[in-house]
């Protein structure tokens, strides 16, 4: 007999052949935001025009940017920004003048002797000769920020200079005890050494991203022929007249600012990563958007070749790359955005550009910065943070605008298991995004109009959806209530670290109260410890009653607004308290720390000052969000209540940093050390009271604590009944503790499995009647290089746990799991293991599996190979004994297509084993081990592969479907064996069910893909290795393939 | 139901010695001639078949086929327990999912039972075609053991070269380079220090030593082996049993293919 048999529809992709199609989901979307807007596909580029009448009133805008320059030998600080009106305008900030703070001595001949006017006069005179660019000596009355002494101010050098360099060469001369004035012996301490920029805005109180006001007389208006920025103004004002607004009220808002978002594509070589010496920029997308609107009001793709035309968008089309992208410069500065983003364009699209338009000789082309003369230039920076690690990152100067790179900020804000653009996009937006390998872009490109007008789509997707990720993840509007909060300008969020912050509030608050900030000499190492917050010794288990979470809302601000700590506080110089006769206890405190600080009765801490200010505006900030129903409002009140939070919460890293501006390890020791003893102090207060003694039917016992937390077992199994007990003993502990030190109860955690410090898993309760949540901790789901399938195995046996209270349950699903792993029926996607193939690990890398995968795949076939920046994928196989695990790492792909067996060995034990383990022991105890080594461990499957060694000379026997004995003879080539051939009906019927079921797995999968690319009549062209739909797809794709030719062997069986 | 006697335990001691380290699991497929095994190694390169016919057991009964899925390594863990000179019997009913295995000491009286846990292992059935061979060359088995233990310092592979002067080993690495050439030779008081070389043409062909060495393992079953070779072919390496083979088909190293 014969069967007929469907073919897969998986062909390879031809794009020359597909004709005119149905429109993509996407293309709908670009057609809805079109009609929104209602206007013609030829879009508005440029800005409004600035009112005629804009001389006769103030300039009110928002200052977006600062930087400084010098403007006819004079130190300017440059401000960028957008009026409400949206115009754009650059304003340069005139007059002002650098200076830092030398102490006056006053010894003179060992005696003391005030310095005189006379001698004022005579030493700006001796300094001039040194350094010509003195401007002039003031002498104030200021106090060092650094340590208690009394509450007398003394006289300081205020010395200017004309400029920052100036400044910079007078400080390190005092430093570097060169100054010899008489005979005046002079402090080698200066004072208030902070960048230009940062001085003029802090003494102008200018915030990042508030709001000015140009009063109509003061300011200047610079003549055309004098022009230096694209900006629709330019003008001058000085440092005394402008007017600079607190972010309150009114001017909370926003101005209009146009955000562009831009991706481009590139047509590489097969095998090659794109470089940007011979691989063509083909299309660049746009999308502009102003900021607080819900849609952009342009739409663009410039493209290489015809485009098919776009529902709602503008194609460009150029013969030329040349001239597209000196239009794309052109198109930049017509539509002047004042903030620039994309996904990785940090170091992929600018670079690309600016490098291709250098290999085409394009000099007009880098030049889309907000200053005319300015070009634009790819720098690498590196940058080294605590909190953020050794990053090494392209830059490139767009003066002027605002540049964000979503990657970049993504990376900073959120720990996710891939960063791609298609994963973050489906983590936050919950949208897939099709993964077009670069070597298919290229296909595409030198197919037809249709082809690149598929391109297109998929270009401009990656250009949309930057821009969703920033108005979902409201990164501008935190950013900018960031840059409020600590007075920084916005880009410093992105390219620098968290101490600048703290920096600029500390010379904030410290101008208001007269006193200066000791410039420190960096000498501190980073090895230099301290120690840090106390762990008490969990009790591991498995809690099947409710654990209270008794929680110190932010501890260590509070800690330091209690007990008053501060630089300022400090008594560093013991006889003080004798010379001043002050009061232990009462005037001042000694820390457990042995640090002693005095309190607020003598003198009120910096730190707590602006702690207690951040925290209260925190307060209001909270208070106004709930009253607030505008929804953009609320966007700013929530992005300020958490930039508030994240404000306070670093300053006592500031005082920490050892590698600091100003460590004070007297303040952060003297932090954790109370926070030791207060955890302490809680466990054993709760522990005495809550016993049987006093009347309660059981006895607390505080199961773990970590910095800032406490768990109780309280005893009882009813969660009202813990929740009150919580809620009581909170408010108990509270009373022992000096304001604004507070216990809170927060939650219980109901069942509750402990597994180690900072490792626990448990169900969240906030409310008696139902669970808020799951919670986990330092339990591997969002390690990278775990599979999936470990993720899936901890995160469901967890629920069965946790939620259906269910623990058989759960030692069975993952026995079942073991058995299909062992079995070989696990799904391929779920083990596959994803890095990125960097530079770094590329050239020393060679015992990494994955680098050691991409350079054999690079021997078989440099085409398909994994090039630099790509994301390689990997699946451990099984290799002969001694084979490190590097030499058994195989591209899923090869495994699928040659039916490589998967070294199952590896998985079930270097994977599985050690998190499952880790959940069970606290359950199981001993008993753990079985989940490993049991009956069900017994059953195996051995895969032959296709290929290497032997198998191009063993010939496979196949086996009778009815017995499973070698067919042998005249059946060899048939089903059945001779005893089994009355079967025959029945095994072809189930051998046709298995196809059938293939096929439709195989046929839902495809159309999953194609209903993610958002078009069901076009072939899928997905190839992204973080999907585990693109796995099943190819495995079924080769299933189908298999049951086909089983089927097929029914042809040779006589019945 | 099987049920085999073997009169000293060391017999199959030496087989599974022999073959633990190159099989994970695999079955054992019974029937009325014998005990047989064919497997994979863990890494695809080398096939190992194994048969031990009925005339080999003392007393030897298998009326229905039986498939014995056993892990090597508990079943060597288990044969440690046996004296050398023990009586050794293997018995397995029907459907049962375990194999017993008895130790008899027949002086002291002493009988231990063991019962090993069986597993189900779903495997494909793999065969090497039968062919001529360009070369046969039967050798000493301790000595080519010797041989390719002496060459495995130098180098990861081995080419043996073999044409009509006789059997050339050898090897090159970062140290230098080695070799070792036997003639053709006749012993006539050691028959198995002899060197008969069959030949229709000559052949050479490289070989991963790691893997060659753990074949050689089987040196203590047989005081000689036979080397079948042709170009661009597995070799096979067999050492003769009383009753039956242990024989291997070796992949040999192909310059492109990374898993040889």
């Amino acid at each position: 007999m014969s069967v007929a048999v469907k073919r897969s529809p998986e062909t390879e992709i031809d794009p020359a052949k597909r004709s005119r199609t149905q429109p993509t989901q996407f293309e709908e979307d670009l057609t809805r935001l079109h009609s929104q807007k209602g206007q013609s596909v030829d879009q508005i580029w440029a800005r409004p025009e600035v009112p005629s009448d804009f001389r006769s009133k103030d300039i009110v805008f928002q200052q977006i940017d600062a930087e400084e320059t010098t403007l006819n030998g004079e130190s300017t600080v440059r401000l960028f920004g957008v009026t409400d009106t949206g115009n754009s305008i650059m304003c340069d900030v005139t007059g002002f003048l650098h200076y830092f703070y030398v102490p006056v001595p006053i010894l003179r001949d060992g005696a003391s002797e005030p310095f005189t006017d006379e001698d004022v006069r005579e030493f700006a005179a001796y300094l001039r000769e040194q350094f010509p660019g003195l401007a002039k000596i003031e002498i104030v009355m200021k106090q060092s920020l650094w340590g208690y002494r009394s509450e007398h101010k003394s006289p300081f050098f205020k010395i200017f200079g004309r400029d920052p360099m100036a400044v910079t060469r007078m400080r390190s001369s005092f430093e570097h005890n060169n100054i010899q004035f008489k005979r005046y012996e002079f402090s080698q301490q200066t004072y208030d050494n902070i960048s230009y920029t940062l001085r003029c805005t802090v003494d102008c109180h200018i915030t990042g991203m508030s709001w000015l006001t140009l009063p109509k007389d003061k300011y200047v208006v610079v003549p055309d022929n004098k022009r230096q920025a694209r900006t629709q103004l330019e003008v001058s004002v000085s440092f005394k007249d402008l007017i600079a607004h607190s972010p309150d009220g009114e001017f909370l808002k926003s101005a209009p600012l146009r955000v562009l978002s831009f991706d481009i594509e590139c047509a590489g070589r097969k095998g090659i990563f794109p470089d940007p010496a011979i691989d063509p920029v083909i299309q660049i997308a746009n999308m502009v958007q102003v900021q607080g609107e819900k849609t952009p009001f342009i739409r663009n793709v410039f493209t290489v070749g015809t485009c098919s035309k776009i529902a709602g968008t503008q194609v460009l089309e150029y013969e030329r790359e040349q001239d597209l992208l000196t239009d794309w410069s052109k198109f930049m500065n017509e539509v002047d955005p004042d903030v620039i983003i994309g996904y990785n364009t940090s170091n992929f699209d600018f670079p690309y550009l600016i490098n291709r338009a250098e290999a085409l000789k394009l000099r007009q082309f880098p030049y889309f910065a907000r200053l005319k003369h300015v070009q634009n230039v790819v720098s690498l920076e590196k940058f080294s943070s605590k909190a953020y690690g050794t990053l090494e990152n392209k830059a490139t100067n767009v003066d002027g605008r605002i540049q964000i790179d979503m990657l970049q900020y993504i990376r900073r804000e959120y720990k996710l298991r891939s960063y791609s653009l298609n994963s973050v996009s489906a983590h936050f937006l919950e949208e897939q995004k099709e993964d077009v390998h670069h070597s298919i872009i290229t296909e595409l490109q030198n197919g037809n109009a249709e082809s690149r007008h598929r391109l297109a789509v998929y270009c401009l997707k990656d250009a949309y959806l930057p821009l969703r990720l920033m108005d979902k993840l409201m990164a501008l509007v935190n950013m900018t209530e960031m840059a409020r909060v600590t007075g920084v300008p916005i880009s410093y969020l992105l390219s620098r670290g968290q101490q600048i912050k703290v920096i600029s509030q500390l010379f904030r608050k410290a101008l208001e109260v007269g006193m200066v900030v000791p410039n420190m000499k960096q000498e501190g190492s980073s090895d230099e410890q301290y120690e840090g917050a106390t762990v008490i010794e969990p009790v591991r288990g498995y809690y099947s009653m409710p654990i209270a979470t008794l929680d110190f809302s932010s501890l260590y601000p509070s800690v330091m607004m209690a007990h008053n700590l501060c630089y300022t506080t400090l008594i560093e110089d013991r006889s003080t308290i004798d010379r001043l006769n002050l009061k232990e206890g009462e005037d001042y405190i000694r820390t457990p720390n042995g640090d002693l600080f005095v309190t607020t009765k003598i003198r009120r801490g910096l730190l707590p000052i602006i702690l207690h200010e951040l925290i209260s505006a925190r307060k209001r900030a909270k208070a106004d969000l709930k009253n607030e129903t505008d929804p953009f409002r609320r966007a700013v009140l929530d992005g300020r209540q958490l930039a508030l939070k994240i404000s306070a919460n670093s300053v006592y890293g500031f005082t920490g940093a050892t590698v600091g501006k100003l460590p004070c390890l007297a303040i952060s020791s003297s932090v954790t050390a109370f926070g030791r003893q207060m955890i302490e102090h809680t466990k054993s207060m709760v522990e005495k009271h809550y016993t049987t003694k006093n009347g309660y039917d059981f006895d607390a016992q505080v199961i773990y604590g970590d910095t800032d937390s406490v768990m109780v077992k309280f005893g009882p199994q009813e969660l009202e009944k813990c929740m009150e007990l919580g809620k009581e003993a909170a408010d108990l502990v509270s009373e022992t503790f000096v304001s604004p030190i507070k216990l809170e109860f927060e939650k219980v955690y109901f069942p509750y499995l402990l597994i180690n410090k900072k490792r626990y898993a448990g169900l969240y309760w906030t409310r008696p009647d139902k669970f808020d949540k799951m919670d986990t901790k330092g339990i591997e789901t969002v390690r990278r290089d775990n599979c999936q399938l470990v993720q899936n195995v901890i995160e469901t046996a967890l629920n069965r746990i946790l939620i259906d209270r269910d623990v058989k349950g759960a030692e069975k699903y993952v026995k079942q799991v073991i058995s299909d792993l062992l079995q070989n029926r696990i799904d391929l996607s779920q083990l596959v293991i994803t890095k990125a193939l960097t530079k770094d690990n590329y050239d020393d890398g060679d015992k990494q599996a994955h680098v050691a995968l991409a350079k054999r795949m690079r021997a078989r076939d440099p085409g398909s190979a994994p090039t630099l920046g790509d994301r390689v994928a990997y699946v451990i196989i099984r290799g002969a004994a001694g084979m490190k695990n590097y030499q058994k790492s195989e591209d899923p792909i090869y495994v699928l297509e040659h039916n490589i067996p998967i070294d199952t060995e590896y998985y079930l034990s270097n994977q599985l084993s050690k998190p499952l383990l880790r959940i069970f022991e606290p359950i199981l105890g001993d008993k753990a081990n079985q989940l490993l080594t049991g009956a069900h461990t017994r059953t195996i499957s051995k895969v032959t592969p296709t290929t290497g060694g032997l198998m191009k000379f063993a010939v496979k026997t196949e086996l009778c479907k009815g017995c499973k004995r070698p067919l042998r003879g005249a059946y060899a080539k048939g089903a059945v064996c001779e005893n089994c051939i009355d079967r025959v009906p029945e095994l072809y019927l189930h051998s046709l069910a298995d196809l059938n079921g293939v096929q439709e797995k195989f046929a839902r999968l495809w159309t999953q893909c194609q209903r993610c690319q958002g078009s069901l009549h076009q072939d899928v062209i997905c190839s992204s290795k973080d999907c585990p739909i693109f796995f099943m797809r190819r495995k079924a794709q080769k299933e189908v393939e298999t049951s086909e030719s089983e089927l097929r062997k029914f042809d040779f069986t006589e019945w | 139901m099987l049920e085999a006697k073997l009169d000293a335990a060391s017999q199959l001691k030496k087989i599974v010695e022999a073959i633990r380290d190159m099989l994970g699991e695999c079955n054992i497929e019974c029937n009325e001639t014998g005990l047989a095994l064919q497997s994979l190694d863990k890494s695809h390169i080398v096939l190992v078949s194994l048969l031990l016919g009925s005339d080999g057991f003392s007393e030897y009964r298998c009326d229905r086929g039986v498939t014995l899925g056993l892990n090597i390594n508990s079943l060597a863990t288990v044969l440690r327990c046996a004296n050398n000179d023990d009586i050794l019997t293997l018995r397995s009913e029907d459907r049962a999912n375990e194999l017993i295995l008895t130790f008899e000491d027949s002086k002291a009286d002493r009988i231990s039972e063991f019962n090993l846990r069986l597993m189900d292992i779903d495997q494909e059935y793999l065969a090497i075609p039968e062919t001529e061979y360009a070369a046969t060359v039967v050798m000493s088995a301790a000595v080519l053991q010797r041989t390719l233990r002496d060459l495995s310092a130098l180098s990861e592979a081995v080419t043996i070269e073999i044409d009509k002067e006789g059997i050339r080993f050898s090897a090159e690495g970062d140290l230098g380079k080695g070799s070792t050439h036997f003639k053709p030779c006749v012993d006539m008081e050691n028959a198995e220090n002899s060197i008969n070389i069959t030949l229709s043409e000559p052949v050479s062909l490289s070989f991963n030593l790691q893997y060659f060495s753990n074949i050689t393992k089987a040196s203590s079953l047989s005081s000689t082996v036979t080397l079948q070779m042709t170009a661009g072919m597995p070799a096979q390496i067999e050492y003769k049993l009383p009753s039956g083979h242990v024989r291997y088909y070796f992949a040999p190293k192909i310059e492109d293919d990374p898993y040889a």
